[in-house]
C-alpha cells in the first residue's frame, strides 16, 4: 500500500478545509508539507453543463437527496474540488451576535468571528447585484416583503464576472461564483499544498495515521494519486468533511467512546420550497437566483429567501401529483418561488450516527416548534405571493394543490397542520451543522473554541460540524471564519506537535 | 445491467402515467431517455435501496388486489389514482416513503430530460442577464 507523510492534513475542501488551507499555506514556505484530501472529484471547466440530473450527480452525495434515517428529510451536501462552495449560491452574510452569544462558548467572541468573517467577504468580492441584475422572481418578493411591512435585505453574494445563468446549485458553468474551489484552493495550491482528489478518509487510526482510499470516476480530472488504498501521517490531521462526513469519520475511527457529544446536536434549517403562479411569464431563472431574504419572523423560527429551482427539484417539492402537479411544472415562466427556513435547535437526539456499512446516516426528528414555524411560515409564503400578483399559491401543506387568489382570506382554515406530516411533504436541508460541536468540556461537547478535539492535541475539527447551535443565517462564511481560527491555532501549535 | 425487470418497468411506466400524465406523450426517444435516467439514479444506490425499490414496486402491484381483485396494471385511471392518493396522504409510514420515493424517481426521468425543458416554459441560458430586460 502505498504510504505518504505530511506535516499537516486537511479532510475536505469546502468552506471550511479550503480555508483552512490557504491559511496554513505559507507554512509550506517553511518546509510545512500539507495536503488537502478531498473525496470528489475535480470537474474540468468543460463540464461544467448546467443540465440538473447530470450535474447533481457528479456534484452532489446521492444527487442531493441524501435521505434521513426516518426518511423525512433529504439533506443536500457536495463532494467536489470546493465541497459545497461550488453548488450554493454564493450567499454571504455575516453571522449576527445574538446566535454567537446564545451559543455561550467561553472563548468564543463575536467579535472575533466579525474580523474573521470580514476577511474572506473581502476576500471572495462579496458585494450586492445592481439592481438591474435582479429578476421578477426576486423584485416581486422584495416589493411584496414591503407592501405588508416585513423586513426585508438583499443578500450580498461572493460573484465576479457573473451572467446570470441561475444555475449556481449546479456549479456555475461561468466560473464566476467565488467558492474555495476559485480562490482558496488555487492559492493554497499555488503555495505549496498538495490537493488530491476522490479520495475518501475511511479511519484515522493510531495518532495521526488515516487510511484513505482514492476512487477512479469516468468524469473529473485525474487524482494524483493511483485508484486503490493509501496510508497517510501526518502530524496534525484537520478534519473538515462536514456535518455529517466529520462526525462520522471520527466516529468510525473511536472517538465516540470518550466524547459523548460526538455526532449529537445536528440541526439543519429544515427547509420547505413553495411556489406561487403568476397570471403571465415573469423573469425568474434568468439572473441570479437568491437575491432577498426576510428575517421579519426570525422570532417565530423562520427565515424566508427567494430561490428559483430546476425542473425535477422544483418537481419533487410540490405535494401531490397527477394533472395539477404537471399544469404547474408545465408553466416554470410563471413561477415565484420562496424557500423557507426553520431555525431548529441542536437537541442531543438529532444526531449522525453509522449504519451498518460504517457509514454516516443523520437520525433526525422535528420538533412540534420546528413543524409550528414551517406551518406558519407557508401562511406567510401565500400572503407575500398574493401580493406579489400571483393568481394561485402551492402550499405543501394545503388542503387542495392550489390556493386561488379569491381564497386568500382564509388561509387558516386551507393550510393545515394536519396535512404536514413528516414523511408525506418534501422538506430538504442544505445548511447542515453540528455534530462535532464546540464547546468547555467533554462531557457536552467535541472540541475547544479553537477547533481542537478534546484530549487530542493534534486533531482539529474546521467545518460546520463546530456549530453549538443552527447559525440562524446562510453559514457558510461563519464556517470559514471558524477554520480561520482552526488554522491559526494550529499555526502556533504544529510544531510541538 | 438495469436494475429493474421488465415487468417492473411496465409497472413503474404506468404508475408514472398516473405520476406525470404528459409521460405519456413521450416518443421512444423521451422513453429511452426517461428509463436511462431511472436505470443510471439506481445503479448508484446501494444494493439495499434497489432491493427496497424493486420491493415496492412489487407491493404497488399486488396490494390493489386485496381491495379492488386486479392489479395495479389492469385498474382504471381513476382507482390507480385513489390508490396512489391513498399511499401519498394515508398509508402506513413505510409506504408513504416508497411512494416517495417511487414518485421522486419518476419525476427524475421525465422532469430530468434537458430535452423537455422548452415544453415547460423553462429555457435557461448561460447568459440569463441578457434575457433579463430582452
Amino acid at each position: 500500500m502505498p504510504e505518504h507523510s505530511y506535516d499537516i492534513v486537511i479532510i475536505g475542501s469546502g468552506a471550511g478545509g479550503g480555508a483552512a488551507a490557504k491559511e496554513l499555506a505559507p507554512l509550506c514556505q517553511d518546509g510545512a508539507r500539507i495536503a488537502v484530501l478531498e473525496w470528489g472529484p475535480k470537474l474540468a471547466e468543460h463540464e461544467y453543463t448546467g443540465r440538473e440530473v447530470e450535474m447533481a450527480g457528479k456534484l452532489y452525495f446521492d444527487s442531493g437527496g441524501v435521505f434521513t434515517r426516518e426518511r423525512t428529510m433529504t439533506l443536500a451536501f457536495a463532494r467536489a474540488y470546493g465541497g459545497s462552495t461550488v453548488v450554493y449560491t454564493g450567499t454571504s452574510l455575516m453571522i449576527p451576535e445574538g446566535p454567537v452569544q446564545r451559543w455561550g462558548v467561553p472563548g468564543l467572541q463575536w467579535s472575533d468571528l466579525r474580523r474573521r468573517s470580514m476577511k474572506y467577504i473581502r476576500e471572495n468580492n462579496v458585494h450586492l447585484l445592481e439592481e438591474e441584475r435582479l429578476n421578477d422572481n426576486n423584485r416581486l418578493f422584495f416589493e411584496a416583503c414591503g407592501k405588508l411591512g416585513y423586513r426585508v435585505e438583499q443578500f450580498p453574494v461572493n460573484l465576479k464576472g457573473c451572467q446570470g445563468s441561475g444555475m449556481c446549485n449546479l456549479g456555475c458553468p461561468n466560473a464566476a461564483k467565488q467558492g474555495t474551489h476559485r480562490v482558496q484552493l488555487p492559492a493554497a495550491e499555488a503555495a505549496g499544498v498538495e490537493v488530491i482528489t476522490n479520495c475518501k478518509v475511511q479511519r484515522i487510526e493510531e495518532r495521526g495515521v488515516l487510511r484513505a482510499v482514492v476512487e477512479a470516476r469516468p468524469y473529473g480530472l485525474p487524482s494524483a494519486w493511483e485508484p486503490g488504498e493509501h496510508l497517510v501521517r501526518a502530524r496534525v490531521v484537520v478534519v473538515a468533511g462536514g456535518a455529517v462526513h466529520s462526525p462520522a469519520l471520527l466516529l468510525r475511527s473511536g472517538y465516540g467512546r470518550h466524547l459523548p457529544a460526538l455526532g449529537r446536536y445536528f440541526t439543519a434549517h429544515p427547509a420547505l420550497i413553495l411556489v406561487g403562479e403568476h397570471p403571465r411569464p415573469i423573469t425568474n431563472y434568468h439572473g441570479h437566483p437568491k437575491s432577498f431574504y426576510c428575517d421579519h419572523f426570525a422570532d417565530r423560527g423562520f427565515l424566508l429567501e427567494t430561490c428559483m429551482y430546476f425542473p425535477f427539484v422544483t418537481a419533487k417539492n410540490l405535494i401531490g401529483f397527477g394533472d395539477d402537479h404537471a399544469r404547474l411544472m408545465h408553466r416554470m415562466d410563471r413561477l415565484q418561488m420562496i424557500l423557507v427556513l426553520a431555525l431548529d435547535p441542536a437537541l442531543p437526539d438529532n444526531r449522525v450516527i453509522l449504519d451498518g456499512d460504517g457509514e454516516g446516516v443523520v437520525e433526525y426528528r422535528f420538533s412540534e416548534q420546528v413543524l409550528d414555524a414551517l406551518l406558519e411560515s407557508m401562511k406567510v409564503s401565500a400572503r407575500i405571493f398574493f401580493a406579489a400578483g400571483a393568481a394561485r399559491v402551492h402550499a405543501p401543506a394545503g388542503e387542495k394543490f392550489f390556493i386561488e387568489r379569491a381564497e386568500q382570506d382564509r388561509l387558516d382554515e386551507l393550510i393545515t397542520r394536519r396535512r404536514l406530516r413528516p414523511g408525506r411533504i418534501s422538506i430538504a436541508s442544505a445548511h447542515l451543522m453540528g455534530g462535532c460541536r464546540m464547546g468547555a468540556g467533554p462531557s457536552d461537547s467535541v472540541t475547544d473554541c479553537w477547533g481542537q478535539v478534546h484530549g487530542v492535541p493534534w486533531l482539529f475539527v474546521a467545518d460546520s460540524s463546530l456549530f453549538p447551535n443552527c447559525a440562524e443565517i446562510n453559514p457558510y462564511v461563519t464556517i470559514m471564519a471558524f477554520a480561520d481560527r482552526v488554522a491559526e491555532a494550529v499555526r502556533s501549535r504544529w510544531r510541538e506537535l | 445491467m438495469t436494475p429493474l425487470s421488465e415487468r417492473q418497468w411496465s409497472l413503474l411506466l404506468a404508475a408514472g402515467q398516473r405520476i406525470v400524465p404528459p409521460s405519456h406523450e413521450l416518443d421512444g426517444e423521451g422513453q429511452r431517455r426517461f428509463r436511462a435516467i431511472i436505470a443510471a439514479a439506481l445503479a448508484e444506490r446501494p444494493a439495499g435501496v434497489q432491493r427496497q425499490i424493486r420491493l415496492f414496486l412489487s407491493l404497488l402491484r399486488l396490494a390493489p388486489l386485496l381491495r379492488w381483485a386486479a392489479t395495479f396494471e389492469r385498474l382504471p385511471a381513476s382507482r390507480q389514482d385513489s390508490f396512489l392518493r391513498w399511499l401519498q396522504d394515508d398509508a402506513p409510514g413505510r409506504l408513504r416513503q416508497g411512494f416517495w420515493g417511487l414518485k421522486t424517481i419518476v419525476f427524475m426521468g421525465y422532469y430530468g430530460q434537458a430535452e423537455l425543458a422548452p415544453r415547460l416554459g423553462y429555457a435557461p441560458s448561460r447568459t440569463g442577464n441578457e434575457k433579463l430586460h430582452a
